[in-house]
C-alpha cells in the first residue's frame, strides 16, 4: 500500500516554502510505516487525478499563477469531478485563489476553476503577517500570509476564524475555506510543519478515501507543538 | 548652513554612539536626513570620478568591499558604506563620516552598496555613473512581495540612471534581462560548467520577456547557468569578463582576460563577486595586474567564513540571508572533513524578513551526515529551525532548540566535534560576532 500525492507544478508554484508541506506529509507517513510517493507534476500533460490520494497546489507570483491557470483550466472538468467524489485537495495562497470563480486584477479579470464559489479582488496593499486562526476541530492553526488579493467566500465554511492577522480579506474575520475534502488557505509558513494536527487530518482523509483504516499511530510532536505555541504566545493576547 | 548643522550633529552623535559601544552604522545618517533631507544630493557633487552603486540579493557587501579594496591603491580617495548599511541613511552616513566639518567630500570614488528596494529612493538624490548588479535570488519576500516586485523597483531605479554603465551577471537570467534596453552594458560570467550539482530552489526559470520556460545546458548554482529562450531568442549574453581555469578549494582562483587572480577566500560565489569587481575596476581604467593585486589583498568581513579559536577549537562563522546563501554555507560545512557541531541561528526582524517559510526551501537535508555531532537551532525563530532539523530525519537526541546564543556556543565548543560551524542570518550577525570575540578572549 502506498499513498500517492500529486504536487502540482512545483516549478511555478513554490513561492512560500510549499515544499515543506510535502516534506511534512511524507515524514509523518514514513514515521508510521505508511509509504508515500510524491509526484511533482510539470509540463502540459493531462493529469489523471483519480490516481492520487492528494492533489496539492502551492502559491506563486501573479505571472506564474496565470501560467498554472492556463494549464488547469483544460482539466477543469476532471479536477471538479475529483473534488465532487471526495478527492483530497489542499491549496495554499495562489492555489487557493485559483479554485474560485475569478481573480480580479486592476486591468484584467482572471477566470478561475470554479471549484469553490469564492471571488478574489486585488486590494491596494498586500496583507503580510503572521497569522493565528481557530478551527473547531483542529484548534488553533498558525502560519504566515502574504497576499494582495481579498477573497470573499460567500456561503462556504471558513477553515478558521482569525485570531491574529488578516485572513481572507482583512474585514470579515474568515480565513480559508473547508469544503468536502478541500482545504484551501492563505497560510503558508510552511503550513503543515507547525500544524501537526492538520497534517494528520489530511493523512487520515487520504487513507479514508482509499478505504483503509485511518487510525494513526501517535507521534511525539513536542518540537512541532513548541513552535506552534510560540506563535500563539507571541501574537495572540491572552 | 542646514547641511553643516546636519553634518556636525551627525558626527557628534556618531562619536557618542562609539563611546557607548553601539554599532549604529546608519544612525548618523538618520539624524542628518532629519535635519537636511537632501543632504546626499548636496554632498555627492564633489565626487571627482565615479559614483558606483552595487545592487543584488547576494554578495552586495562582499562585491562592494572588493571594489573598495581594488580602488584603494594609495592613489584614490573613496567614500564607501563598508559595513553593509545600505538604505538611504546608511549611504548618507558614509558621506558624512568622510566629509570635512565644512561639508566638503573630497573623493575620487563613491562605492555604495544599496538595498535593491531602496535604490529607487536613493537615486532621487544621487545618480550613479556605474551600477553593478550581482544576482537576484529569492530574498526577504515579505518585505517586497515577490521577486517580480523587486525587479520592478530595480527597473524604476535604472530609469533614473540611463547613462550609467551597467555591469551585470550574465549567468543570471533575471539580472541579465535588465540589460536589454540599455546602451552601456557589460556582462560577466563563467562559461564552463563547474559541475557543482547542487539541488536547490531555482528562481525565474521562465523568460521575463515571453513567459516561456528557459532551456538550460547547465546550472552553476541557483538559477545561474547557460540558458536560452527558444521562443523569443533571449539568451545568456556572451560575457566580456569570463572566469576561466577555475580552481575551488580552501581558496579560489581564476583567470579573466588573461589575468590570473588568487582570492584569499573560499566559495564559488566569490568568483562571481570578484569578476564583478574586476569588470568594474577595468571600466575605471585601472591596470589589470593592479586589479588582481587588489583582489588578493581583499579581506573578508564579519560573518563571511570568519574564523575564531575558542577553548582550543576552530569556530567558523558565516552569514547567510536567504536560501541561496544557506545552501552555499551548507556546502562549506559538508566539505569540511573534520567532525563538527553545527549551530543555525534564525531571526525574523525586519531586516531578516518576518516570514521564515524559506527555511523549507533550503537543502538542510544535506546536513544529515555522520560528521555532524550535534545540531543547535538558535535565534528568535529557534523553534521553527528545530522543526526544520527534525524533518531532515536528524536524530532528535542530537537536536537542541535554544535562543541563548552564548550558551549555545559554549555547549558547541564543549561538544564531541573537532570544530564548530555557526551560520546565522542578518540581525544575528553582530551580536553573535560580539559573543565570539568575547569568548575567544575568555576560554
Amino acid at each position: 500500500m502506498k499513498l500517492r500525492i500529486a504536487h502540482l507544478y512545483p516549478d511555478l508554484l513554490n513561492l512560500y516554502g510549499d515544499i515543506g508541506n510535502m516534506t511534512t506529509l511524507k515524514k509523518r507517513c514514513e514515521w508510521r510505516d505508511i509509504s508515500v510517493q510524491i509526484d511533482p507534476i510539470y509540463g502540459n500533460e493531462k493529469i489523471s487525478f483519480t490516481d492520487y490520494d492528494l492533489v496539492f497546489l502551492g502559491g506563486g507570483s501573479d505571472r506564474e499563477q496565470l501560467l498554472v491557470r492556463d494549464k488547469l483550466i483544460k482539466m477543469k472538468k476532471e479536477l471538479t469531478a475529483y473534488v465532487n467524489d471526495g478527492g483530497v485537495l489542499a491549496a495554499v495562497c495562489g492555489g487557493y485563489q485559483l479554485l474560485g470563480s475569478y481573480y480580479k486584477l486592476e486591468n484584467e479579470t482572471i477566470e478561475g476553476l470554479e471549484i469553490l464559489n469564492i471571488q478574489t479582488e486585488v486590494g491596494k496593499t498586500r496583507l503580510i503577517s503572521d497569522v493565528v486562526i481557530e478551527n473547531e476541530q483542529f484548534g488553533t492553526i498558525v502560519g504566515f500570509e502574504n497576499h494582495g488579493g481579498r477573497t470573499y467566500i460567500n456561503e462556504h465554511t471558513p477553515l478558521g476564524k482569525v485570531l491574529y492577522g488578516s485572513g481572507n480579506n482583512g474585514t470579515d474575520g474568515n480565513e480559508g475555506v473547508i469544503y468536502k475534502n478541500v482545504i484551501a488557505t492563505y497560510l503558508h509558513g510552511s503550513l503543515l510543519p507547525k500544524n501537526p494536527k492538520l497534517a494528520d487530518h489530511i493523512i487520515k482523509l487520504m487513507l479514508e478515501q482509499r478505504g483503509l483504516p485511518s487510525e494513526l499511530k501517535p507521534l511525539d510532536d513536542t518540537i512541532e507543538n513548541n513552535a506552534h505555541q510560540y506563535i500563539i504566545d507571541r501574537f495572540v493576547k491572552k | 548652513m542646514r547641511k553643516i548643522i546636519a553634518i556636525w550633529t551627525a558626527k557628534l552623535a556618531s562619536r557618542f554612539a562609539k563611546l557607548l559601544g553601539k554599532n549604529g552604522s546608519s544612525m548618523p545618517g538618520t539624524i542628518a536626513l532629519k535635519i537636511c533631507p537632501d543632504i546626499l544630493s548636496r554632498m555627492c557633487n564633489d565626487i571627482e570620478k565615479d559614483i558606483i552603486a552595487v545592487w543584488g540579493t547576494n554578495g552586495k557587501t562582499t562585491t562592494n568591499n572588493m571594489i573598495y579594496t581594488v580602488l584603494d591603491n594609495g592613489k584614490n580617495r573613496i567614500v564607501c558604506n563598508k559595513v553593509g548599511s545600505n538604505m538611504l541613511s546608511g549611504v548618507a552616513a558614509a558621506f558624512i563620516s568622510y566629509s570635512t566639518l565644512s561639508g566638503k567630500v573630497k573623493a575620487d570614488y563613491a562605492c555604495l552598496e544599496m538595498d535593491e528596494a531602496y535604490a529607487r529612493i536613493i537615486l532621487q538624490y544621487l545618480t550613479p555613473t556605474k551600477i553593478v548588479i550581482t544576482n537576484l535570488f529569492r530574498d526577504q519576500m515579505d518585505r517586497y512581495g515577490e521577486i517580480d516586485t523587486t525587479i520592478s523597483y530595480i527597473q524604476k531605479a535604472l530609469d533614473k540612471a540611463e547613462n550609467a554603465v551597467l555591469i551585470l551577471n550574465g549567468d543570471d537570467p533575471l539580472t541579465a534581462s535588465l540589460g536589454k534596453n540599455y546602451k552601456n552594458t557589460v556582462y560577466y560570467g563563467i562559461s564552463k560548467n563547474l559541475g557543482l550539482n547542487l539541488n536547490e530552489t531555482r528562481e525565474g526559470r521562465y523568460c521575463r520577456f515571453c513567459g516561456t520556460e528557459l532551456k538550460y545546458d547547465f546550472y552553476q548554482y541557483g538559477q545561474l547557468g547557460m540558458y536560452r529562450c527558444e521562443k523569443c531568442g533571449f539568451k545568456r549574453p556572451k560575457p566580456q569578463y569570463d572566469g576561466e581555469n577555475i580552481t575551488i578549494g580552501d581558496h579560489v582562483s581564476f583567470d579573466v582576460n588573461s589575468t590570473h587572480v588568487d582570492l584569499p577566500c573560499k566559495g564559488v560565489y566569490n568568483i562571481y563577486n570578484a569578476l564583478a569587481a574586476f569588470a568594474l575596476a577595468d571600466s575605471c581604467g585601472m591596470d589589470k595586474e593592479e586589479i588582481a593585486e587588489g583582489l588578493e589583498r581583499y579581506k573578508g568581513q564579519t560573518g563571511r567564513m570568519e574564523e575564531f579559536h575558542i577553548g582550543g577549537k576552530l569556530v567558523v562563522f558565516n552569514l547567510a540571508k536567504n536560501p541561496a546563501g544557506f545552501n552555499q554555507s551548507i556546502g562549506n560545512i559538508i566539505s569540511e572533513k573534520r567532525t563538527k557541531d553545527v549551530i543555525i541561528g534564525i531571526n525574523d526582524n525586519d531586516p531578516d524578513g518576518n516570514d521564515v517559510s524559506w527555511l523549507w526551501d533550503v537543502d538542510f537535508e544535506k546536513l544529515n551526515n555522520d560528521t555532524i555531532k550535534s545540531y543547535t537551532a538558535a535565534g528568535i525563530r529557534a523553534k521553527d529551525m528545530g522543526v526544520r532539523f527534525k524533518y531532515c530525519d536528524i536524530d532528535e537526541t542530537k537536536i537542541t532548540v535554544c535562543d541563548d546564543m552564548k550558551q549555545n556556543i559554549i555547549n558547541a565548543v564543549k561538544g564531541e566535534g573537532e570544530c564548530v560551524y555557526i551560520v546565522v542570518n542578518y540581525t544575528l550577525l553582530f551580536s553573535t560576532k560580539k559573543i565570539l570575540s568575547e569568548l575567544e578572549g575568555e576560554l
